[in-house]
């Protein structure tokens, strides 16, 4: 029998999740509106970063609470809520995606093969310029944000996802895995292909500067 | 006991763990063996922990106030009792900046 996870408490002293899904449980609409204001905004960036679109973001973000309140009497606590939300919000995400690429008029954005860095027969990598010191995050120009947007747009879904919910939203390998239904292995794994993908993209652009 | 890392694929495959700071003692002193007589592999290191930041930087966005009110109107219709008038009242600062476990 699966236990519950346990809730660390707030450091502002409001109620934790746990409780106000209790309530939530029980009717109380309030408890679901403070849990949907709480976790709006991180449930927003991971919509819009895996649809590209603030409209389609909208829609997720609809669906997703208003599929996370049908569902919460499902809810048993053997995962955070945050963690059981994320999973609503990007399988609705991912739907949303599939949907439009099989659209007859979908343009031909299909997701590319993720390519990693190239090693010689021996494994050895070749010497390659140092643009690390030419990507101070203050520095980030229009140009450079616009790139990593599409680089981030171009990764297969699944790696997206992985990679947007730990380097961008910073979840715990464990969080992720409860919310997408993996390994920590396969999220680990996933998440450094991803990134070994994102990383040759931007060399690319450095090189092109 | 862990072998010698003597080529920069076995480096590159450990490196994502390697950053986290999960990789065993020993894995981490065979990596950090390598990197300390290859330069190819350390710049390697950099630009793929500079990839982390600048793609967390371009990425964290903020969700606008009016996607927020349409949400809650949208709930409104559909859950009973749901209430915004708290957040309405005293929305608070986003916490888009900083990203932050849950």
């Amino acid at each position: 029998m699966s236990e519950q996870v346990t809730e660390e408490p707030r450091e502002d002293g409001q109620p934790g999740d746990r409780e106000l899904v209790e309530k939530a449980q029980k009717g109380d609409g309030e408890a679901f509106a403070t849990l949907v204001e709480r976790h709006q905004r991180q449930l927003y960036r991971l919509a819009l970063r895996m649809t590209g679109s603030e409209a389609d973001a909208q829609e997720v973000l609809q669906e997703a609470f208003l599929n996370a309140y049908q569902k919460l009497p499902l809810f048993r606590g053997e995962a955070q809520f945050s963690s059981w939300l994320y999973r609503i919000a990007a399988n609705s995400a991912l739907m949303r995606l599939r949907r439009k690429r099989r659209a007859p008029d979908a343009l031909s954005d299909q997701p590319l093969e993720l390519v990693g860095p190239k090693f010689s027969a021996e494994g050895y990598l070749d010497p390659a310029g140092d643009w690390s010191q030419r990507a101070d995050e203050k520095m980030m120009s229009a140009q450079l944000g616009a790139a990593i947007q599409k680089a981030v747009t171009q990764l297969p879904d699944d790696y997206r996802t992985v990679f947007l919910l730990k380097d961008v939203d910073g979840l715990s390998n464990e969080d992720i895995a409860t919310a997408l239904d993996l390994t920590v292995p396969a999220v680990k794994s996933r998440l450094h292909r991803a990134r070994l993908a994102l990383r040759e993209k931007l060399g690319e652009f450095f090189e092109a500067k | 006991m862990t072998s010698p890392i003597h080529h920069c694929k076995e480096c590159v495959e450990l490196l994502g763990e390697y950053i986290e700071g999960t990789l065993s003692p020993e894995q981490s002193k065979a990596l950090e063996d390598h990197l300390s007589l290859c330069p190819p592999c350390i710049t390697f290191v950099r630009t793929y922990k500079a990839t982390r930041s600048l793609c967390r930087a371009a990425l964290a966005a903020q969700m606008p106030r009016e996607l927020m009110s349409s949400l809650k109107s949208f709930l409104s219709e559909h859950v009973p009792g749901f209430s915004c008038s708290k957040s309405d009242a005293a929305p608070r600062p986003p916490s888009d900046s900083e990203p932050k476990k849950v």
